[in-house]
């Protein structure tokens, strides 16, 4: 059953993937409902498939259309459309899928070999290491958001203040719940997710008249050549090994090790001007650099209980509903769970490269629909999909209220992933910090004095002030361009 | 901008001082035994100050021509529109039942968000209701509100 549901993950993540305007964090947002009804290692094999599906589909958009299905997609554009002009399409997708499948299995290697010793390092940990390195978590994810470090700040502390509605884990009290009995267990985090992400996305879709569906490209000879591999294998080496160490650190790695990988071969490149043109070295390094990103943003979730993205934050908090606790214990608690999804990677890079190639023609035929038919089908599938949970019109509600919420924070340019990063990690947060206190008796130099947390607290710091900087702004206000609205 | 940081501070600061004077009525302790009002009030107290200062900020800086709230004239109709169907959806989901209502949902955003004709409008709306209670009804076994017509 575990492959079936491996497979529907796979398929369904493509499927969204494939869709303009809806990237990982949207797709895993719609079909964690699905997930919900199934036993936790199911339920994390299948959104584990959906991560990495949507990134393949977000590069299917790219070849064939010129349009990117999300924000780590972008750099494929350059070359992988021009690729697709020169009636070499099918090279592409092929180069795509196959360097996708080498890089997430030696993803799925690397996180064998570091998950475990680092899972034992972070035993050490103490609340205030917790709190700190929660801490550094959202400073870091508001520093790769947009220009205004102090709207993004913003964005985080009211996901903390909106993660303390519900009853106190500490003491059992009630808090801003208004006798609701939905806010007990506090604001539940698929409605959340869903309105922030999917329903504002629809919202603002619907501002602007709908432009007429792109012509595609006929697709033929999915099997890259000899030449083909010639030239792709290194850069496809040098992308997974890049990928995997970026997705390791906080912030958006799938995206920034697309850039990267692109970068570095066109540096290293003896062809240099041939990238732009439909050079396939311009596809192969930044797709698995891609991939190899998403495997190792893995390992500070299971091992921390630190999401590096906004996507991964999904992810925890798709565990936290199933009662897994990511963290330090994670594998020696869970290790059903975490060699599942371990196996299930492989499998399901696997799946995606044999099952996707020929599943091309039907991608295609979906980027055919019309928007005017589509997003209806969404907005249901949201509605459906949350009400499913508990039966409760109160988190449809809370669903369009974050919406409209989600829809208002764009409009007026405050960041949304700090703030559900903060509504996943604020209760862990909160009790890191409230035992901290209990345990130094109300000294807060306790955070400074233990040296593991005092340098998450100097890195929080340094970033903070680093923002600050006039000239630093002006970078990450670009780099805030490249990357998009929703894919930090 | 300056307009969407003034906005944006003041709500924050609304939400700030909801925080901050709610969290009064629960415990908050102290620093050496926090209580459940201690994040809700300190935090409170931050998301104020830092809400006064991009909105005095933003008085502050000059800005240069304001950006249209919606894009295009008829863009607010579309999104009033989508919304006031999403509330509907949820008040008579009880009454009317997950087929019917599904089905009035469907065919109501593809007639008149972007007017499609009345035919394609009544087969995507049949077609989305069959698909869903497909998948959600008899795939996932989820039972959902019968209503007035009984299924």
């Amino acid at each position: 059953m575990n492959l079936l549901f491996c497979f529907l993950g796979v398929f369904m993540g493509t499927l969204v993937g494939v869709l303009p305007g809806l990237g990982p964090t949207a797709a895993i947002s719609l079909l964690l409902p699905v997930s919900f009804h199934l036993s936790p290692v199911s339920s994390i094999i299948m959104l584990a498939g959906i991560y990495y599906g949507a990134m393949y589909g977000g590069s299917t958009t790219s070849i064939l259309v010129n349009m990117p299905g999300e924000a780590a997609s972008v750099i494929t554009c350059l070359d992988g459309h021009q690729m697709a002009k020169k009636g070499r399409a099918g090279a592409a997708l092929g180069i795509a899928a196959f360097g996708s499948f080498i890089a997430g299995t030696i993803g799925a290697v690397g996180i064998m070999l570091v998950a475990p010793p680092m899972a034992k390092f972070a035993l050490a940990f103490g609340p205030a290491e917790y709190f700190s390195l929660l801490l550094m978590g959202i400073v870091i994810i508001v520093y790769m958001s947009s220009g205004s470090i102090l709207k993004d700040l913003l964005s985080a502390m009211f996901g903390l203040l909106l993660g303390t509605i519900g009853m106190d884990s500490i003491s059992g009290t009630q808090r801003l719940t208004f006798g609701i009995l939905e806010l007990t267990d506090g604001i539940g985090f698929i409605p959340a997710v869903m309105g922030l992400f999917g329903v504002s996305e629809i919202f603002m879709n619907v501002e602007r008249a709908v432009v007429t569906t792109l012509v595609t490209e006929k697709v033929k000879n999915l099997l890259p050549d000899r030449q083909d591999w010639k030239e792709s294998f290194w850069p496809i080496i040098r992308g997974t090994v890049l990928g995997f160490f970026m997705g390791v650190l906080p912030g958006p790695a799938p995206v920034i090790s697309t850039y990267s990988s692109y970068a570095l071969e066109k540096k290293i490149s003896k062809t240099p001007e041939k990238f732009g043109t439909g050079h396939i070295v311009g596809v192969a390094g930044p797709e698995a650099a891609n991939n190899a990103a998403s495997s190792g943003a893995m390992i500070p979730l299971f091992t921390l209980g630190i999401p590096a993205n906004s996507v991964i934050a999904v992810l925890l908090g798709a565990f936290m509903i199933h009662g897994l606790q990511p963290g330090p214990m994670f594998i020696s608690k869970y290790p059903d769970v975490f060699w599942a999804t371990i196996v299930s990677m492989y499998i399901g890079n696997a799946m995606l490269l044999v099952l996707n190639l020929p599943l091309i023609p039907l991608w295609v035929k979906v980027l055919k629909v019309p928007y005017t038919i589509l997003f209806p089908l969404i907005l249901v599938f949201c509605l459906i999909g949350v009400y499913s949970l508990n039966f409760s019109q109160v988190e449809i509600t809370l669903m369009i209220a974050f919406g409209v919420l989600g829809y208002l924070m764009r409009k007026y340019k405050f960041e949304m992933p700090p703030l559900i990063l903060a509504l996943v990690l604020g209760p862990m947060m909160e009790s890191s910090l409230r035992l901290s206190l209990l345990m130094s008796q109300g000294d807060p130099t306790t955070f400074l004095r233990r040296p593991l947390s005092a340098a998450f607290m100097i890195v929080s710091t340094t970033l903070i002030v680093l923002a600050m900087i006039p000239g630093i702004q002006k970078k990450r206000a670009k780099l805030k361009e490249k990357l998009g609205d929703d894919e930090i | 901008m300056k307009r969407n940081n003034i906005i944006g501070g003041i709500f924050f600061l609304i939400v700030g001082l909801i925080f901050a004077v709610y969290s009064r009525s629960v415990d908050i302790g102290d620093w050496s035994e926090p209580g459940a009002g201690f994040l809700p009030f300190y935090g409170g107290l931050i998301v104020i100050g830092m809400s006064l200062l991009l909105v005095v900020g933003s008085f502050v800086r000059m800005d240069a021509a304001v950006e249209p709230f919606f894009p295009e004239s008829d863009s607010w109709k579309r999104v009033l529109s989508t919304f006031l169907a999403l509330v509907a959806y949820n008040v008579l989901l009880r009454q009317l039942g997950f087929a019917l209502v599904t089905f009035l949902f469907v065919g109501f955003l593809v007639k008149f968000i972007f007017p499609q004709g009345w035919w394609k409008s009544l087969a995507t709306a049949a077609l989305a209701t069959v698909c869903v209670r497909l998948v959600f009804v008899n795939l996932l076994e989820i039972n959902f509100p019968k209503g007035i017509l009984g299924f």
